[in-house]
Order: structure tokens, then C-alpha cells, then sequence
């Protein structure tokens, strides 16, 4: 045996050996190739961010920055009202020149384009600032969203933007799909705001409370109604300020204690800005209540007993333990800057993956065999090489697949499977291709150059045509379907190799150039 | 052992019983698309999918009455107890599925409202539970979360091996499980109607968007083919490998409404899995085709060409198709469910794929060769004489 075999063997072992090791389980890692979804169950989802809220929200705001301007400039308070989601309209009484406020947008609202209308100043937020700002909400709510699934101790989570307006979420292993859904859809928006008068039965009746000339400076929000004993018996209204002195924003932790009354309550400490910002609000307004205002729903009110100096506090509400876990825990990673809405949702449940998983092993048992049955009856001796190069194709496959982490899914499962017909062809090609020299009477080694050399263009033909449509398929599945791309461009790349390496140096070892009159068996 | 041994069949001749055969079968396809639709799934369609398990007989009627605008049926085996749960598309977007099955859940599991549902909830809500109530007095350790944590997945996970828990003593004889557990497994708990299994909402913007990639995805694929026949070989193999596919496209979609399959994303890979299988037979013959002409000097039409590449090629084709096939009935018979149109349809493809390579490219290359421009290619140069009275036989 030359030197030049001997290196062959070598590097066809080495391989075998990585390749082997790679998927082994061991104890540190139990599952060499990660599942995707619909084996190990699992949620995916698709969710738009809903940025126009962000923009709405800064409109909002520079609205009430030019009503403060113009306050603080002697001016008239200009009635400015919001005409879109990115424009306001801004108009001083009658007869006030709109000089001054033009100074006041110039020096205070760069990010808006100002023109002047017939009944006023009308402000667009600019195309650069909306695209910003839409980027920052992304990038917010994905951070968030992280946030939060490492609290759950998810493992290997996925959360990536796509496109303009979206996020790409998926859980590998997750069993609560309702929960984890609620925990990442919640916007968890905390807000601290004094309320204005008491509560009432409705909305109407909450509103009219209120004397008529500081209605647009309240919201009317619903609030829990309980009874003596603390049932919820239904839903009521209360009146509380616009004006949001603490929020979210202000808070470092929060977790859940037991309360005095046994229930659980959500234990909160503020950042070194916000405490005392908390501290001033609560000394500034003893024996008035203040809600605390989640989602635009306000979970309590309780009344101000004394000042809060420490940024301690504490938040009571109708949680059970569960509920108020899952507050803490959205309020210890942030709030979501905008809503989401669902577009997608796949949720596998563990049951369905274990079962898709033990009908892909048996469905790949039972291929497998079949091919080898065939393949030995055809092929006799030759045939032996052909099941070898295939043993050595799964084998490379599934390495590859573990070692950069590629995703296995059932369709993947399938990909395997049909990679396994299809590198058989390649063998078929080289035997079929040897077989039509012998008959043309020459001798084996002659016949095994000849068909290895004559096939090589079209296996690599074939293998070309199958790859593109392989990356077609690759560029257009999600999920599943991808891991079924992954499974067939991978096992091509290891046929080629397999074919022309593995099978051809069997060939060279049994049939050596000396041997002339060794029949060959094919 | 060997299939043939010296083939020599005439695959031209037959090449247009072949094109009536598959136009027969397109034309059916077309009409009972025409007259009853494409069974969208939703992946297209949009809507929502849920598949369920139930632990006694299915209460269908009752789910019938439930969700009036769904069709509902059996799901796998009758004894499995599974059922697929259908729902149209949503004007507007939003967790579809989740929002039935938990209405479904309230709606059929009363004690619900007070207990934990063992069949239906996952490990973090149980081992919720089992914190709450710490039936093991493991108090605040920072190990009692672990704990609980632990026992909860092992429960879920015998729950996943049985598919559902039929009775409290599956859940109770869990390995490793403490007799503090058990009682609150015995006191808090119950088994629920059913498990969910799988539920899919695709929201009308999804919806849309599958569909226009998923014919970008074929109808690119098949030219990027066409393009590199063109490329390797020449035009008139270019121009029949893409006619050959869409062909072979055609067929399995035929198959597809027959079988009244639904199709789904998993059925446009299997599209384009066939788009590459198809065109490999092609290549095949094509390299033979090509390495014919230079060994061979006498001259040959093209359509004698073709057939010599054949019968060459024959075993082979056959062997790769057989060795497919085998694989993809191992993926019927045990690949289950979830890919069953999947398989169904990829196993057409193969057989598709390997007649029209026998039969229906050799009609377009020969065809094309003789309606083409007049810019002769090397091929057209010995071609068009011996083809052209065949054509006139035909006509008159």
C-alpha cells in the first residue's frame, strides 16, 4: 500500500473521528444538535411593534413643552391638539402674533418641521427624527423583551428586529405559552399620578367630577372595585392628573413579599434620581392618594401617609403570587416603549416534538435499512463500499450539524433522510459508469479510473443543481423549513466528499493495480 | 444483479402519448381548482390551527357547537384521541389560537377556576403552585425554588411521554417525587379535558406575505435552473429544463388537489426540493448527451441523441429513483402526521420527475430545436433533416 493511500486513510479517520466525537453526548452536553422548535416544543412569534405610539407619544410631549414655553414667556397658552400621529397643530388666540412661538419651536422642538397655517403653527415631526425614534423603540422593546425572557431562564431564546416595525421572537422549550406570551405582550408601563377627586361608577361620572377647565389636564382611568373584604366585584373610574412625576423609568428593582395580610405585594426601591423625585412628590402632597397606574389600568390608590425620603415603597394590588412575580419581574427589566400586536404564533407543545421526534428515528431507521438492502442486493462487494460512504455521509452530517450549531427540525429530519437517497445516486452514477467499462472488456482497475473520472462532471452537476435550489429554499423558509435547507445542503456538500474520496479509496485498497485479474464485484 | 441489460427503448417515439398524458392530468388539476378551490393551509390562508388531545372520547359535537366557523377533525389514529381544530382568518391581527384554546379550556374544565389543571398547564405554573404552597417546609432556601423546580419539569415530562395523564396515579408514581408533592398533586391539582399540543395563528399580513414568497421562491428557483443548463449546456436543454420543471410542479400540485392535501409552507419545500431533484435527471442525461458527441462521429439527430443518453442512463435513473422512493415510503409509512403531505408530495415529484426526464424533456428539446429562431446552434446543425418529415406524418 503507497504512501499516498496511507495519507487518504488517515484523513478519512480523522474525520470519522471528529465528526463522531461531535455527536456524542456527554455529560455537559447532553444534545449535541439543538432541536429546533417543533422537536423540542417551543413558541415562535412574530410581533409588530406598534411605533406609532412612540411617535404619538413625542408629539404629545412637544405639545406640552410649547404649552409650558409659552407659561413661562408670559405668552398665552397656545391650544395645540394633535392632527396625526406625527403632527400638531399649534394655534395662539386670535390676534397674537405668532413670532414669539415660531422662537419657541426653533429653540425647543428641533426635531419638528414647522409651517405656518391658516389657523396657526403646524409642526411634522421630521422623516429623520421618526426614523430614529422608530429605531430606538425596536431596539428598546427587543432589550426589554430580552430582559425579561432571561428572568423566565429561558435558554438559548432567540429576539431579533426584522424589517421596519418587527421582532422575531422564539423560545425553545417553553411549556406555559399563555404565561410567557402575557409576560412579553405586557407593556408594564408604571406610572405614579395624584388623583383628583374619588371614585365613581362611570366614566362619564368620573369626568364630570371634575370642574370643566381642568378636565384636559385628567386622565379617567379604571380601577379595580372591591368590597369590604377586598372581592373584586367589578370596575370603576377615577379621575388622576396627566402630569407623570414618577414612572417606571425611575425604578431599579422590584420584587415580590409577603404583605401584612398575607397576600403577596410588589416591594419597589428607586433609582438615586428617582428617590428623590419620590421624595419631593410624596412630601408635597401628604393625605392626598396617589395611583399607581400600570398599563392605563391603576392597580391602587392608597393615600400618602408621609413623605417616602428613601425611594422605598411598596405596591399593593389584587395579585396572586403568580401575577405579582410577573409584575416584578416586567418592572425589574422595563416597560415595552410601545404596544405589540401578534402577527404570527407557532406554539409546539412538548408532547407533539417528542412524538415528531420518535417517528423521525423511526422513519430514518427504516429509510436507512431499506437503502442498504438495496443497495447490497444491486451491488454485491461494491456495494459494501457504496453503505460505508454512506454511513460516513450521516456521520459528517450530523457532525457538521453540531459543531456549527445548525438547528435539526422534522423537516430537517426529512432533509437527512432524502440527502441519504439522493448521495446514493452519486455512488449509482461511479457503479453504473464502472459497470459499462467492464463491459466494454477492460480490466477492473481500468474500469474503476474510467467511471470515477467520467461520472465526476455529472455528480457535480447534479450536486450544483441541487444546492441552488437548496439556497432558494434556504432564503425562503422560516423555522422548520430552513433546518429542512440546512440538513440538504450540508448532506451534499458530504456526498461529493463521500463519492469521490471515501468510496474511490475503498475501491484503490481492494482492487490495487497489481492484481490484474481480480474480478471485480459490482 | 441488473435491470437492464442493454436497453434500447425509443423514448421519442412515445414523447407525445407522454405530453397527452401529463396534459390530461394538468388539466384535471386545473379543474378542480377552478371548481372547488386550493386547500390553503393556513400558513397561507391565514387563521389559526390548533391540534388538541383529549383524554376521553372527543366531546365533537359539543366543539362543533363551540366554534360554529371551524372545521374540525380527527387528528392521527382514532385511539389517539387528537383532533385538529381549523379557524378561518381574523380581519384583524392577534393571538387567534391562544385566545380559543384558552375560551375552550374555561369553557370545558370548570374546576379550573379554583384547582391547577395538570394536563393543560406547563412546569412553571405547577412549580409555581408548589411554591406557593411548599408542601416540602423548604421555606425561603434558595434551594426551594430548584426544588420544586425540578419535581414540576419531571412531572411535565412523563406528561409529554404519555401524550396526557388519564388518571392522577400517572402523575403521582413520577419518579423522585415527595410525599408532600404528591398530596398537593392529590389536593390542588386535576386532570384536565385536554393538552395542547400544537397551535398556529398566521394574522392576515403573514398570511399574504408567506404567499407571495413562496411563488417567488419557485418560480426563481426554477429560472436560476434554466439558467444554469443554459450556462452548462446550451439553450435549447435550458429552455426544456424549466419546462420540465414546471411540469414536474404541475403534476405533484395536481396530486395535491386530488389528494385534497393541504398546502403549506412544508409543501412549497417539498416544491422545491422536487425543482432540484427534477432538474437532476435532466443533468444526467444532458452530460451524456454532451460526451456522446464527442466520442461519436457519425451524425445524429438530436432526438437520436437523446435516446442513446436514455437507455445509457437508464439503469441509473432508475436506481436513484428507486432508492428515493424507498426512503420517502419509509417517511409515509413512519414520518408521522406533521410531514405526511410533505412526503406524499415529494414522492410524486420523484416519480414525475424520472418520467418527465424520460419522456417529457426529450419532446420539448426536440420541439424547441425545431421552432427556435433561425440562428442554428451546434446541435440544430445535424438535427432539423431527420426530424422534420416525422413532424409531417404527424400533421397530415
Amino acid at each position: 500500500m503507497n504512501r499516498n493511500v496511507l495519507w487518504k486513510i488517515a484523513l478519512i479517520l480523522g474525520v470519522l473521528a471528529v465528526f463522531t466525537i461531535a455527536i456524542i453526548p456527554t455529560k455537559s452536553n447532553p444534545q449535541p444538535i439543538k432541536q429546533g422548535l417543533d422537536l423540542k416544543g417551543g413558541i415562535h412569534l412574530k410581533m409588530r411593534v406598534n411605533v406609532n405610539e412612540a411617535t404619538r407619544l413625542e408629539v404629545d410631549q412637544a405639545m406640552n413643552s410649547m404649552r409650558t414655553q409659552a407659561t413661562t414667556q408670559k405668552l398665552p397658552v397656545p391650544n395645540a391638539r394633535r392632527v396625526n400621529d406625527t403632527t400638531f397643530i399649534a394655534s395662539p388666540p386670535a390676534g397674537v402674533p405668532t413670532d414669539a412661538y415660531e422662537r419657541i419651536a426653533s429653540d425647543y422642538l428641533p426635531s419638528f418641521a414647522m409651517t405656518r397655517v391658516t389657523d396657526g403653527l403646524q409642526f411634522v415631526l421630521k422623516p429623520t427624527a421618526v426614523t430614529q425614534l422608530q429605531h430606538d423603540t425596536i431596539d428598546q422593546a427587543v432589550e426589554a423583551i430580552r430582559r425579561r425572557v432571561d428572568n423566565l431562564g429561558v435558554t438559548e431564546p432567540i429576539i431579533v428586529p426584522e424589517g421596519e416595525d418587527r421582532i422575531v421572537i422564539q423560545l425553545p422549550g417553553v411549556d406555559d405559552p399563555s404565561r410567557v406570551k402575557e409576560i412579553i405582550k405586557t407593556t408594564a408601563q408604571l406610572q405614579f399620578r395624584l388623583v383628583e377627586g374619588g371614585t365613581h361608577p362611570t366614566a362619564q361620572a368620573a369626568t364630570d367630577a371634575i370642574p370643566a377647565n381642568l378636565r384636559d389636564q385628567v386622565d379617567v382611568l379604571p380601577i379595580d372595585k372591591e368590597d369590604a373584604v377586598g372581592r373584586i366585584t367589578g370596575t370603576e373610574y377615577v379621575a388622576v392628573q396627566k402630569n407623570v412625576p414618577v414612572s417606571g423609568r425611575d425604578l431599579k428593582t422590584a420584587r415580590t413579599q409577603k404583605g401584612q395580610t398575607g397576600g403577596p405585594v410588589i416591594e419597589f426601591t428607586l433609582t438615586p434620581e428617582g428617590g428623590p423625585k419620590f421624595g419631593a412628590l410624596t412630601r408635597a402632597n401628604v393625605k392626598r392618594q396617589l395611583a399607581i397606574v400600570l398599563d392605563n389600568r391603576v392597580i391602587s390608590a392608597p393615600v400618602i401617609d408621609e413623605e417616602i425620603p428613601n425611594g422605598q415603597g411598596i405596591i399593593r394590588g389584587n395579585f396572586t403570587v403568580q401575577s405579582a412575580t410577573d409584575l416584578a419581574l416586567m418592572l425589574r427589566s422595563g416597560s415595552l416603549p410601545a404596544s405589540l400586536t401578534t402577527l404570527e404564533e407557532r406554539t409546539v407543545g412538548p408532547s407533539l416534538g417528542r412524538d415528531s421526534i420518535r417517528q423521525g428515528v423511526y422513519a430514518s431507521v427504516a429509510g436507512f435499512l431499506l437503502l442498504i438492502v438495496a443497495i447490497l442486493l444491486y451491488y454485491k462487494g461494491a456495494g459494501v463500499n457504496a453503505v460505508l460512504a454512506l454511513l460516513l455521509n450521516l456521520v459528517i452530517l450530523l457532525g457538521v450539524m453540531a459543531y456549527f450549531g445548525f438547528t435539526l427540525t422534522l423537516p430537517g429530519i426529512a432533509g437527512i433522510i432524502l440527502t441519504l437517497g439522493m448521495a446514493v445516486d452519486s455512488n449509482v452514477l461511479v457503479f453504473e459508469r464502472i459497470r459499462e467499462e467492464m463491459r466494454e472488456g477492460k480490466t477492473a482497475r481500468a474500469s474503476i479510473e474510467q467511471g470515477f473520472s467520467r461520472a465526476f462532471a455529472t455528480i457535480i452537476d447534479t450536486h450544483l443543481t441541487t444546492i441552488i435550489s437548496a439556497l432558494f429554499l434556504f432564503q425562503f423558509g422560516t423555522g422548520p423549513i430552513k433546518g429542512f435547507a440546512v440538513t440538504l445542503l450540508v448532506g451534499l456538500g458530504a456526498s461529493v466528499f463521500t463519492a469521490f474520496f471515501v468510496s474511490r479509496m475503498i475501491f484503490d485498497i481492494v482492487y490495487k493495480s497489481t492484481d490484474r485479474g481480480k474480478e471485480l464485484s459490482i | 444483479m441488473q435491470i437492464f441489460k442493454d436497453p434500447n427503448y425509443d423514448f421519442i417515439k412515445y414523447r407525445w402519448h407522454a405530453v397527452v398524458i401529463s396534459a390530461l392530468i394538468i388539466a384535471a388539476g386545473i379543474a378542480i381548482f377552478v371548481t372547488q378551490g386550493i386547500n390553503l393551509g393556513v400558513d397561507f390562508a391565514g387563521g389559526a390551527n390548533i391540534i388538541l388531545k383529549f383524554k376521553d372520547p372527543v366531546p365533537l359535537s359539543k366543539l362543533r357547537s363551540d366554534l360554529p366557523d371551524a372545521t374540525i377533525q380527527q387528528y392521527g389514529r382514532e385511539q389517539e384521541r387528537q383532533i385538529l381544530i381549523r379557524l378561518p382568518q381574523q380581519k384583524s391581527e392577534g393571538d387567534y389560537a391562544g385566545a380559543i384554546v384558552d375560551k375552550l379550556h374555561t369553557d370545558m374544565n370548570p374546576e379550573g377556576a379554583t384547582k391547577h389543571d395538570l394536563n393543560f398547564q406547563g412546569s412553571d405554573k405547577l412549580a409555581g403552585l408548589l411554591m406557593q404552597i411548599d408542601p416540602d417546609a423548604r421555606g425561603t432556601n434558595p434551594n426551594a425554588e430548584l426544588h420544586y423546580r425540578d419535581m414540576a419539569r419531571k412531572i411535565i415530562a412523563k406528561r409529554s411521554e404519555l401524550g396526557i395523564f388519564t388518571n392522577m396515579q400517572q402523575a403521582t408514581s413520577t419518579e423522585g417525587m415527595t410525599t408532600g408533592v404528591v398530596r398537593v398533586l392529590n389536593e390542588k391539582t386535576f386532570l384536565g379535558k385536554f393538552n395542547m399540543l400544537n397551535q398556529e395563528t398566521v394574522g392576515p399580513q403573514v398570511g399574504k406575505e408567506l404567499q407571495g414568497k413562496a411563488i417567488w421562491a419557485i418560480l426563481a428557483s426554477s429560472i436560476a435552473m434554466g439558467l444554469y443548463i443554459w450556462f452548462r449546456f446550451d439553450l435549447a436543454f435550458g429552455v426544456a429544463a424549466i419546462i420540465c420543471i414546471i411540469h414536474d410542479v404541475l403534476i405533484a400540485m395536481s396530486f395535491l388537489l386530488f389528494l385534497r392535501l393541504e398546502f403549506s409552507l412544508n409543501i412549497v419545500a417539498a416544491l422545491l426540493t422536487i425543482v432540484g431533484y427534477s432538474v437532476n435527471d435532466t443533468v444526467v442525461t444532458y452530460d451524456r448527451v454532451r460526451e456522446n458527441k464527442r466520442k461519436i462521429k457519425k451524425s445524429m439527430s438530436l432526438g437520436e441523441h437523446l435516446n442513446l443518453a436514455m437507455n445509457q442512463t437508464l439503469s441509473r435513473t432508475i436506481l436513484t429513483a428507486g432508492s428515493v422512493f424507498l426512503v420517502l415510503l419509509a417517511l409515509l409509512i413512519f414520518g408521522g402526521e406533521v410531514i405526511r403531505g410533505f412526503s406524499w408530495i415529494l414522492t410524486i415529484g420523484v416519480i414525475s420527475g424520472t418520467y418527465s426526464t424520460l419522456l417529457i424533456v426529450p419532446a420539448v428539446a426536440v420541439a424547441w430545436e425545431r421552432f427556435k429562431p433561425a440562428k442554428p446552434s451546434a446541435v440544430a446543425r445535424v438535427e432539423p433533416r431527420a426530424e422534420m418529415p416525422a413532424r409531417k406524418r404527424k400533421a397530415s
